[in-house]
């Protein structure tokens, strides 16, 4: 019962002594388990066995109830009906935080559960104090999650004493695994989106530690968007759609595709909705709307960018190689070497901190933008807001219709209603900064749409994506590196594989092969990435510490294989 | 006074700490370029008596800027412990004199009433400035009706506190630092403390981690209590009398105080060794004004400058080391 003696723990005494064969033991086994919020039906019957000594992925997109399965596997709420037992034991009716039953049972959350105004050490006493002994609880905490911090991240450059506040989103995200991992017996480690956040060699190093920890007979549950690394990673991957489980599959043999068909997606076909079907071949006769000529400073150096009327133009490349700060310029054209015509509208995307309004309904947040363009003499016009408002629920299928409450809405929901926000003005110009991260595939499609319709009505979109096979959806794709623009893509030219290649192609030479093995540093500390986040280096490393770094990886690894 | 800020210094300067400590190091600078100012008014004051006599007006401030910072530190603001003090003043002024026994009882009695708010403000889901206001008044009538009219006197033991003259250092440098300690342990070291805070920074992660926010809470409202009742039993044994509206500006200057200390509205941060360096900064802010014969009607509108250059100076440094 002491934390000293936990980092060994699972591997000095391996519970799981019979793995490998196909009887291990379940864990945590889920059995009819539905749960209802007011009138949302969020599970609608779960069947799932989670096994000692495997990794199990679990996918679907926004709103098919996984963090709902998720709170009900940690114990955090207790579901309507069916059972969930916890290492053969039935747990009892009220679950909750304090629930004994769950002790084993640990949760890395997305967007962290730690207190930024708390050290590290804090931190780990508040989920790990049953752990620690009372006095020298710090010293003890510290040394814990160091060790752990030490196996599971090398170089990660945090301290005990350091506040949550000053470290980097990184580094917090490997300081809340690390917390969820330390308790005195862990059966159970779910990981919610543990690498959206982690560089490329923080991923990899926290799947070697997983793989550990399943040898050593624990069990972990891995929920991701990036459906590439589940199957690289899982052994097992389950499919969550419309509350309930309809799939559970070997990951050998799976193919990213199967598993999209499976979640319901009509995988986005890139011939239908593609470039190809909006006119891009004479982008030259095209009205000019925005012009970026020869911009250099403030993290751009020579970039020159066209933008037509009608056309959809991406900016590509790894995260924060400058096409932020393209936008950024014709957002606010205020130098010489930018022209814009006409209004702008913007996406932003961290919608929580720069999109919502959180106390607005949805028809007030929607139309914001678009008030003053329907107002008269500066006066609103109530009944044609309305109207407007309306038309967009209903063309976007936002659900809870135009009065719910913003908040009430599903992250996936949200996106809709900023997206349609920026289209509802009379914009010219489109700006979206990267509006679609961690949005569910059905409401992705949705939006491509829109974006396609809007085009084609001769308004412009200027596009920057983290996802590079969204620019699939682009005329005319520039990628970008360390602020400057090193290739420009149209029409067929306009593939995931050839983005990845141009982005990568200075920096090791190898097009589409997985940077993070070309140089052979493992030690480059992923916890400098925050630091070089936003300064355009010339060396790879900046380029590689970011999360996308990550998604590229493997997917260049993707295509080794 | 480096004594003062010592356990406020880190170790390790890093840039966060130190965007940490500014505003406590600003709020020093502040305090020892008064002291200055009044030393070159009155040379006395840099002796032990004169210093015994300046600092001894900030005592009690400070200890309710402690309580204030309790509270501050779970992401709530007390706007009654300027009356909850002033009351404290008349219970010693008149049933501690009478019936010792009984005074203690009521005193403590009080501690609890602050828990029991405590717990009304996190079950009922009321904003704690709306419950503190409205408990404010409560304090006051129940003065009003103890003491109409201010006097009565304070029982021996406390009085001689009052006029207590160790040689060798100012004797109001001892509650503030012995406060300021406790506070410390408790706020900063102790799981109690990471408790309070915890539920000031992000409750959501205190109750997936199993811990009660509403003992947090009550915890931090009945050390707040027992604390507003140390300042009354102090202000009592300076004033030798009760006065429930002695206190009345305590309310705000205390908020004041912690700003200045380093703390925020936000919660999740205590500042124990900050808010004794903006208490004294506050209270001596008046004692210059007298020195420097400001007129009495222009005092509080001074002082309040002199409070918002204090915080821009904050804000400056804060910047600068962003």
């Amino acid at each position: 019962m002491h934390v000293h003696n936990l980092p060994a723990e699972p591997f000095a005494a391996p519970r799981g002594a019979d793995r490998g064969s196909s009887d291990r033991q379940p864990v945590v086994v889920a059995r009819h388990v539905t749960k209802t919020y007011g009138r949302t039906r969020a599970l609608t019957g779960v069947d799932l066995e989670v096994r000692a000594g495997e990794v199990l992925g679990l996918v679907g997109h926004n709103g098919a109830g996984k963090s709902t399965l998720m709170r009900v596997l940690a114990g955090l709420e207790a579901c309507d009906e069916g059972t969930v037992t916890v290492g053969g034991r039935e747990t009892s009716g009220e679950a909750g935080p304090r629930a004994a039953e769950f002790r084993g049972v640990r949760m890395a959350y997305q967007e962290t559960s730690l207190c930024p105004d708390l050290t590290v050490a804090e931190n780990i006493w508040v989920s790990s104090r049953h752990c620690l002994p009372r006095l020298r609880w710090r010293r003890a905490a510290g040394d814990a999650v160091r060790r752990r911090l030490g196996e599971m991240f090398p170089g990660h450059g945090v301290t005990s004493g350091d506040r949550i506040e000053d470290l980097s989103l990184a580094q917090r995200q490997m300081v809340e695994i690390a917390r969820a991992s330390l308790v005195d017996r862990l059966d159970l480690l779910i990981l919610d989106e543990p690498t959206e956040s982690l560089g490329p060699d923080a991923a990899r190093s926290l799947y070697d530690y997983v793989r550990r920890l399943t040898a050593g007979g624990v069990a972990v549950l891995l929920i991701s968007h990036r459906i590439r690394e589940i199957l690289s990673v899982a052994d097992r991957v389950a499919v969550l759609r419309d509350g309930a489980v309809i799939a559970d599959r070997p990951a050998a043999g799976l193919g990213e595709h199967d598993v999209l068909a499976l979640m319901g997606a009509q995988v986005a076909d890139r011939a239908g909705s593609g470039p190809a079907a909006a006119a891009a071949g004479e982008p030259a006769d095209r009205p000019v709307m925005a012009e970026l000529r020869g911009a250099t400073g403030s993290g751009l150096h020579d970039v020159s960018v066209r933008v037509g009327a009608g056309e959809v133009v991406g900016l590509a490349g790894l995260a924060g190689q400058g096409q932020q700060e393209v936008l950024e310029r014709l957002w606010r054209p205020a130098r010489r070497d930018t022209k814009v015509h006409g209004s702008r509208a913007y996406v932003p995307g961290d919608r929580q901190r720069s999109g919502v309004l959180p106390l607005w309904t949805v028809a007030e947040n929607l139309i914001v933008t678009a008030m003053r363009g329907i107002a008269r003499h500066g006066l609103r016009r109530p009944a044609e807001e309305r109207a407007a408002v309306g038309s967009w629920v209903e063309r976007l299928s936002i659900r809870g219709g135009p009065d719910a409450a913003m908040t009430e809405l599903s992250g996936g929901n949200q996106q809709k209603v900023i997206v349609a926000r920026a289209f509802a003005s009379a914009a010219d110009l489109v700006l979206l900064d990267d509006p679609f991260r961690g949005v569910d595939v059905h409401t992705k499609t949705d939006l491509y749409r829109l974006i396609r319709h809007e085009a084609a009505q001769g308004r412009s979109v200027v596009w920057y994506s983290s996802e590079n096979a969204e620019m699939a959806h682009c005329d005319r794709v520039y990628v970008f590196r360390a602020g400057r623009v090193v290739a420009e893509l149209a029409g067929e030219e306009i593939s995931e594989e050839q983005i990845i290649a141009v982005s990568f192609a200075e920096s090791d030479g190898e097009p589409g092969g997985p940077p993070a093995e070309s140089g052979g540093e493992p030690g480059g500390p992923s916890a400098e990435s925050h630091d070089t986040r936003n300064r355009p280096s010339a060396e790879p490393d900046g380029a590689r510490n970011r999360p996308d770094g990550a998604r590229n990886r493997s997917d260049g690894a993707q295509s080794h294989e | 006074m480096s004594e003062l800020l010592a356990p406020a210094l880190p170790a390790l300067p890093t840039r966060a700490r130190m965007r940490r400590t500014a505003p406590a190091v600003v709020s020093a600078v502040a305090m020892i370029i008064m002291i200055a100012v009044c030393a070159s008014l009155q040379p006395d004051v840099l002796t032990v008596a004169g210093l015994s006599l300046v600092l001894s007006a900030t005592v009690p401030l400070v200890i309710a800027a402690q309580a204030q910072m309790t509270l501050m530190s779970v992401g709530d603001i007390d706007l009654g412990i300027g009356n909850f003090v002033g009351l404290v003043t008349v219970v010693s002024a008149t049933t501690l004199v009478s019936s010792p026994a009984t005074g203690a009882l009521i005193l403590l009695a009080l501690v609890a009433a602050y828990a029991v708010l405590g717990a009304l403000i996190h079950l009922r889901r009321v904003p704690s400035l709306i419950a503190t206001l409205g408990a404010s008044f409560v304090w006051l009538g129940l003065g009003l009706f103890a003491l109409p009219t201010p006097g009565g006197t304070t029982p021996e033991w406390l009085a001689s506190f009052g006029t207590w003259q160790p040689a060798g250092f100012p004797a109001p440098l001892l509650p503030i630092l012995a406060v300021a300690a406790v506070v410390y342990l408790l706020t900063s070291r102790s799981t109690l403390g990471v408790r309070m805070r915890g539920l000031g920074s992000n409750p959501v992660a205190l109750e997936r981690a199993g811990l009660r926010p509403l003992a947090s809470r009550v915890i931090a409202y009945a050390t707040a209590g027992a604390l507003g009742v140390l300042s009354g039993l102090v202000l009592a044994s300076q004033t030798g009398g009760g006065d429930v509206s002695s206190a009345s500006s305590y309310s705000l200057m205390t908020v004041a105080a912690v700003i200045l200390g380093g703390g925020s509205f936000h919660g999740g941060s205590a500042v124990p060794w900050g808010v004794a360096v903006g208490g004294v900064t506050l209270g001596l802010v008046s004692v210059v004004l007298s020195l420097l014969d400001v007129p009495t009607n222009m005092q509080s509108a001074v002082q309040g400058v002199i409070v918002l250059a204090v915080l821009a100076g904050r804000v400056v440094v804060g910047k600068v080391l962003r």
